[in-house]
């Protein structure tokens, strides 16, 4: 047989198409099984059918395979048409085991969860209470501390004072009012030995602002300056030591001056004098 | 859509015995569009088209048992399936009217088709070859293709030897592997 002319002779195709009479198209499938060369022929008119006949229609919907696998009595296996290698693996959501919680489960979630933020805030009002209380009390401490140093400055002031006045070599002078009506008094420790004196005053007023009180040495009938006083000296029992030194004096005064003091001592201001 | 495996007949068959869903997904990947479009071409609708294709699947999935290889290819029996189903839905009632004659205008409509769908953008040009064909030609195809006429038939309707019919069928499907570039 001679296979070109058979193959040009439109049996294969004939074949093919389905349009032989079965025991014509009986004799094609023996030759067929027995020639690759037609076999092949056949394969590449089969694939023309194909492709000719697939281009007559619009796309197939992508569901329609699905559907169609269930109308042919399949299970229902949503996985992809070509993934024919790994079929049949679908993996479930959830684990088979998992079963849906229990209202009690949700309860007791809820019950937990509200406790904790009420003590949450509990523990949080505790704490800024605590803070604040830390804060009053630091506070506190700060200002105990702050009076305990007033108090050892006063101590030690009343210590030095005490040795001072303890010192048998201090002459002791009260000065007194000048002032008719107002009662006042002010008292001056001289040392001449070593020139040093501390004044003490008693009922002296505060004075005006812009004024000051200024401490006087009569010395050889003139009064010689000795230097202001501070003026919250005015109304606290203090005593303070003068910044010069004191070598003589027949008698001392205090005058209100103004601020920084006067070279000369304004008559009608002396407050209190007293001889030595 | 490609299968990424490829079987022999004789493989495949042994495959569609098992009534896998693998078998079916291979053999509704490669033959689902063709059998469609023999079906398309004769009914000219496509929710009809797809219901048929629907029952010949169905047909082929419960029948594949009695599918003899000696007797022709698994694609000449699938497609006797398949044009047997659309021509038997042309003559129900009511599918009557819906079946047209293939005119200029269905040809235009069926152009329009393909152009909407995933078909590779150069088979609008295969189209308008293939709407080339040597009208001896078209008529062999149609009549073999989508109305399965046989060789006699065929020699009868068109008033020429049966020889003549079988040598036209091998230069018509020439023609077409040509287009096709299937050598």
């Amino acid at each position: 047989m001679n296979i070109k002319e058979y193959i040009e002779s439109g049996n294969l195709e004939a074949y093919a198409l389905g349009s032989l009479p079965p025991d014509e198209a009986g004799k094609v499938a023996e030759i067929l099984s027995a020639n690759a060369e037609l076999r092949n022929e056949l394969a590449q008119i089969e694939k023309t059918m194909l492709l000719f006949a697939a281009s007559l229609a619009p796309a197939l919907p992508v569901n329609l395979a699905d559907k169609i696998w269930q109308e042919t009595g399949g299970k229902i296996e949503h996985i992809a048409t070509t993934n024919a290698g790994n079929a049949d693996k679908t993996i479930p959501f959830q684990p088979e085991h998992y079963k849906k919680p229990s209202a009690w489960k949700y309860a007791a979630t809820w019950v937990a969860l509200s406790g904790s933020i009420a003590l949450n805030m509990m523990l949080w009002n505790n704490n800024k209470k605590t803070e604040l209380q830390n804060v009053a009390m630091l506070q506190k401490l700060d200002t105990l501390q702050t009076q305990q140093q007033q108090l050892t400055n006063l101590i030690d002031g009343y210590q030095k004072a005490k040795n001072m006045m303890a010192d048998t070599a201090m002459k002791t002078i009260v000065m007194h009012t000048m002032q008719k009506g107002h009662p006042m008094a002010a008292t001056l420790y001289w040392s001449q030995e070593k020139q040093e004196a501390y004044v003490s005053v008693d009922g002296l007023p505060t004075p005006p602002p812009g004024m000051q009180y200024q401490v006087w040495a009569i010395q050889n009938g003139k009064p010689v300056d000795m230097g202001v006083l501070p003026n919250n000296m005015a109304n606290t029992p203090s005593i303070r030591k003068i910044n010069m030194k004191v070598t003589s004096g027949e008698a001392f005064a205090i005058s209100l001056e103004k601020e920084g003091g006067s070279p000369v001592p304004t008559m009608q201001n002396i407050y209190v004098m007293g001889k030595a | 859509m490609n299968a990424t495996a490829t079987y022999t007949e004789e493989e495949l068959i042994q495959l569609l015995k098992g009534q896998s869903r693998q078998a079916f997904n291979y053999l509704y990947t490669n033959y689902a569009p063709a059998l469609y479009g023999v079906i398309y071409k004769v009914l000219q609708d496509e929710q009809t088209s797809q219901d048929v294709l629907q029952d010949v699947f169905v047909k082929i999935w419960n029948n594949i048992a009695q599918y003899n290889p000696d007797k022709g290819r698994l694609y000449t029996w699938l497609l006797n399936i398949a044009r047997n189903s659309a021509i038997d839905k042309t003559r129900s009632k009511g599918e009557i009217m819906k079946s047209k004659i293939q005119t200029g205008e269905n040809v235009v409509h069926n152009l329009e088709q393909t152009s909407k769908t995933e078909v590779p953008t150069d088979t609008i040009g295969l189209r308008k070859m293939v709407n080339q064909l040597k009208p001896e030609y078209a008529s062999i195809i149609d009549l073999a293709y989508f109305n399965g006429y046989t060789i006699e038939e065929i020699s009868k309707t068109l008033n020429i030897p049966s020889g003549t019919v079988k040598t036209r069928m091998r230069s018509a499907m020439g023609q077409l592997r040509e287009i096709y570039a299937i050598k």
